[in-house]
């Protein structure tokens, strides 16, 4: 787990299913960034309340290789190290825009439901 | 095409996989020292840091082992696992496996074999550039043309190219002290370019050239020592000095194809030689287009040229030199038949193999039962496990086909070798290619499914309570299926040995049968004289004289005779219009022709059923005569004797019938009495150089051979010389069902094989099954006749079944095979249907008398302890 204030055993909400993917595309498209940024990045972003397990992190980072969604290159990290910097591709970008509809789609319908119900 | 990009990617990730996990090791690690920055960035001590960035990543090999996963296939590393699973399980039981894998290898070895002679005699492509836009060109229908016709062709230039070859061109080659006749391609000096030959050194015959030659490799290496510096060496044939510019591949095959192989291709020297016309098509020229600037030129040659009957464009075809517009002629359909045919033969030897291997499969799925219950207790998905039954049919079909390939590989690379006993040299080039293996595997994989599916669909579908008691009971549907596949085993056997047996009855037939001439005691001479030195007639007929006499002179030698065609090696049909004693009425016959010179039948062994022989007086200055057959005279004179009346044919001068001769064959065993006539060799006009002579020995004839030989030799030493027995001579006639008898025969001893072992296998099967029964049976009093009844209804069910359906196929099948059947060979041979029945009901009869002793040997007590 990826809490800065250790002890707290907060009540993080889990991913949804498949939204890792979807948070990996929407952080890479700012730029390039290596495994340790993209999950930071994503805590800080959502202000602390999603975790990315490194567990599942560098497997879909995989997959995501192997589906041609981004590159990956060795460069020099910010603090001076080497770093695994990974890219989005056009077919990372196009499935990103993908991804969005299609979440932003069930989020209606989830929110329609909870609403109505 | 993104899966095959993907694809790609993966095959990378195989490719490095040492350094994935290398760098997958150097990105943790920077994780890790970037959150242990972090941390003492924030104050904690380094140690603290340290453990705390670890527990936060948890495990690290899981981290490596989910990421590597992502690049390799899930499905290939469960199918390794299955395969290994099913190694061992097939170790634990070496007698099944064997059984099973021979079952298999013969079936796909017979498969993969026929399949590489048909690819050889059907598909194989001709040595030559871009086979499509090749075209050989059929005027009339005819196979050949004459030379003006290709000079018109050329002349037109529709075309790219036009050349011609004539692959029937004997010559008498001059090596050293004697003279061999070998056979050679004619060919215009163009046809090296516009086919595209390749050859393997030196360089093809070019347009103008007159006296080259381009070797075969097999002439080469195995009558010039394969002599690397063959070269710009001349070789004298007929009497010319030729230059050896170039020698053929070892694969070369010929435009014709079927394995033909001349000695050597050189240039056309008679004008007169017929050739096989090729074109080649202008790049971007459809086969349609090209037809239709043929059909126009044929037409404007047929408008040019009145007065002759032939016409050109009637039956003109055009087709290219390979592939399936190949076997879309007419004179293919025997072959493509006979082919066909044996295809469908090895694919029912490889489905009683399959049924072999999969009654096996199931025999053993039923002694697992509790195993697989077992497995399915525990929470195995059925579809995981037929999967893994699968795995099993799938090595053993693995194991068949690689067995399989290696039996067909050896058998077609020793027909490689064989010398075919024909007029032509055949020889056959298989190489296992890109398009035997696709067929293997494609047949392994059929096979693995053949096997596997039903047995492993069985073998799941079963509520696993009963599986797991000790199983004994024998589930009624898998006892039905089991004898279903028995019968329908028999059935296919049954057709098998039917063909088997018609093929075989065929060979004896043909052997046995007498072609209404004698050849046990003649022997043949075949001589040629160099054209150039023989231009007048007058100077052939002296040769053949001074042969005759020297022939005469040898001892053993009982009488000679001189003729124009061998019977059984060539023939000469004519037709033409005949008018009978002075007549005006013009009559059409159609007969076998021959000219024979005096003492012909006397030295054949063919008796004079009126009249008298050719006498040496029957010359040019003598009155025209005739001998006619049976046959003939009956169709002209009906009962009467037909010696003394008179024929002229067409044109020509009346003949006086002196004989009639008994019918005998002569080009097929297989042919009906055909009519025939006879005229004198030394009335003829024609000067043909190549010399037949046959003589009547009173010697076994192979002794003859070397004296009769030398005897000619010194008539002319330049002369090309070949002696055989007559009885020798006879392969040509025989091969087809020669080598119908023998692929066909085979295959049915190969599937009644195979029935036989699947058939014991079982019966010893099912009894074993039932042990327990029959021992409670027989505690409870039962006779041993019981027993044994119980047992025998079991096979006698199946048998009946079995063959009844058998013959029912039989009887249905074999029609279409009359056309390689003689005629003396019915399609509904009764005795092969009786012989067939017999064979198996003798079979299954010894494979039912272990079951039954084992049956009988039961003890009751132990039988039972089981419960």
């Amino acid at each position: 787990m990826l809490s800065p204030d250790m002890g707290t055993p907060a009540e993080i909400p889990e991913l949804l299913p498949g939204t890792l993917y979807l948070l990996i595309l929407r952080t890479l498209k700012g730029g390039a960034l290596h495994g340790y940024a993209i999950a930071k990045r994503i805590k800080e972003t959502s202000g602390d309340s999603l975790i990315v397990e490194e567990g599942s992190l560098y497997p879909a980072l995989n997959r995501m290789l192997v589906k041609g969604w981004l590159t990956a290159e060795w460069g020099i990290s910010e603090n001076n190290r080497k770093a695994r910097f990974y890219r989005l591709t056009p077919l990372g970008t196009a499935e990103l825009k993908q991804q969005v509809r299609q979440f932003e789609t069930t989020v209606r319908a989830i929110s329609q439901v909870i609403q109505t119900a | 095409m993104i899966w095959w990009q993907e694809l790609k990617r993966r095959a990378g990730f195989v490719r490095n996989r040492d350094g994935f996990d290398e760098s997958l090791d150097d990105e943790i690690r920077f994780h890790l020292e970037s959150r242990v920055e972090e941390l003492t960035g924030a104050g904690m001590p380094v140690r603290d840091a340290r453990w705390q960035a670890q527990r936060e990543f948890g495990p690290k090999l899981r981290v490596h082992e989910d990421s590597r996963a992502a690049w390799q296939f899930r499905w290939l590393s469960d199918l390794a696992a299955d395969l290994g699973y099913a190694m061992r399980a097939l170790r634990r039981n070496p007698g099944f496996a064997l059984a099973a894998v021979l079952s298999l290898a013969l079936g796909i070895g017979a498969n993969t074999t026929i399949f590489s002679l048909t690819m050889e005699f059907l598909f194989s492509a001709p040595s030559c550039r871009d086979a499509a836009s090749l075209q050989y060109v059929l005027l009339g229908g005819n196979s050949h043309s004459d030379v003006k016709e290709l000079r018109f062709l050329r002349d037109s230039h529709a075309f790219a190219g036009v050349a011609g070859s004539n692959l029937e061109s004997e010559a008498n080659w001059r090596n050293g002290a004697h003279t061999e006749r070998i056979w050679g391609a004619s060919v215009t000096d163009n046809f090296f370019d516009v086919a595209g030959i390749p050859v393997l050194f030196g360089r093809p015959i070019h347009r103008g050239e007159q006296h080259e030659v381009v070797l075969n490799y097999g002439f080469w290496k195995g009558k010039l020592g394969g002599n690397p510096d063959i070269v710009g060496r001349r070789l004298v044939l007929d009497g010319d000095a030729y230059t050896v510019v170039g020698v053929l591949p070892a694969d070369h095959r010929t435009l014709v194809g079927f394995g033909l192989s001349p000695d050597l291709y050189k240039t056309v020297q008679t004008p007169d030689l017929p050739l096989m016309l090729y074109v080649r098509l202008p790049k971007g020229m459809s086969h349609a287009e090209a037809y239709g600037r043929l059909q126009q030129l044929a037409g404007q040659r047929d408008r040019m040229d009145p007065q002759t009957d032939f016409k050109r464009t009637q039956g003109l075809e055009m087709r290219a030199v390979a592939g399936m517009d190949r076997l879309r002629s007419v004179s293919m359909i025997p072959f493509t038949a006979f082919f066909g045919m044996l295809m469908a033969v090895v694919g029912l030897v490889l489905l009683i193999a399959c049924a072999n291997v999969a009654s096996l499969l199931l025999a053993r799925a039923a002694n697992r039962q509790q195993e697989l219950a077992i497995r399915q207790a525990i929470g195995a998905g059925r579809g995981r496990i037929v999967r893994q039954l699968l795995a099993e049919s799938l090595l053993l079909a693995g194991l068949g086909t690689a067995a399989g390939l290696i039996l067909s590989i050896a058998t077609t690379t020793a027909m490689n070798g064989i010398r075919f006993p024909l007029p032509v040299p055949v020889r056959l080039h298989i190489e296992p290619d890109w398009r035997l293996l696709s067929y293997s595997v494609a047949l392994a994989l059929a096979c693995a499914l053949l096997c596997g599916l039903m047995p492993a669909l069985k073998a799941t579908k079963r509520d696993v309570n009963t599986g797991l008691k000790t199983g004994e009971r024998q589930t009624g549907g898998r006892a039905r299926m089991h004898r279903l596949l028995v019968a329908g085993q028999l059935a296919v056997s049954v057709l098998l040995l039917t063909v088997g047996f018609l093929f075989l009855k065929n060979l004896m037939l043909a052997t046995s049968m007498n072609p209404g001439f004698d050849v046990h005691h003649t022997v043949w001479a075949y001589m040629r004289l160099v054209p150039e030195k023989y231009t007048q007639k007058a100077r052939i007929d002296e040769a053949i004289r001074s042969a005759l006499q020297k022939l005469r002179s040898l001892p053993g030698v009982l009488s000679a005779a001189t003729l124009r065609i061998v019977p059984f090696n060539d023939q000469q049909t004519n037709g033409t219009d005949a008018y009978l004693d002075g007549s005006a009425v013009a009559r059409d016959i159609s007969y076998t022709g021959n000219a024979v010179g005096p003492d012909y039948f006397k030295t054949m062994g063919i008796p004079l059923l009126a009249g008298r022989e050719f006498l040496p007086s029957d010359t040019k200055n003598a009155p025209r005569v005739v001998i006619l057959n049976h046959t003939l005279s009956h169709e002209l004179f009906g009962e009467k004797n037909a010696v003394g009346h008179t024929i002229r044919l067409h044109t020509g001068p009346p003949q006086t019938v002196i004989g009639v001769a008994k019918d005998s064959k002569y080009f097929t065993m297989g042919e009906k009495d055909r009519p025939a006539m006879y005229t004198s060799y030394f009335q003829s006009d024609d000067a043909i150089v190549n010399l037949n002579f046959m003589v009547r020995s009173g010697l076994p004839p192979a002794s003859l051979v070397k004296e009769m030989s030398a005897a000619l030799g010194s008539v002319d030493p330049t002369a090309a010389i070949e002696v055989k027995p007559m009885e020798k001579s006879m392969a040509l006639a025989m091969l087809p069902s020669q080598a119908g008898a023998a692929l066909l025969g085979s295959m049915g001893m190969l599937a009644l094989l195979l029935a036989s072992v699947g058939l014991y296998g079982v019966l010893l099967y099912s009894v074993s099954r039932r042990l327990r029964e029959f021992g409670l049976r027989m505690a409870l009093g039962a006779a041993r006749p019981a027993v044994i009844k119980l047992v025998l209804k079991d096979t006698i069910w199946m048998l009946g079944g079995g063959l009844a359906a058998g013959l029912l196929l039989a009887f249905f099948a074999t029609p279409s095979l009359s056309l390689f059947l003689v005629p003396e060979v019915g399609a509904h041979d009764l005795t092969a249907f009786i012989f067939t029945v017999g064979v198996l009901a003798g079979i299954a009869a010894i494979a039912s008398v272990a079951p039954v002793l084992r049956a009988l040997r039961v003890d009751p007590a132990v039988a039972l302890r089981y419960e």
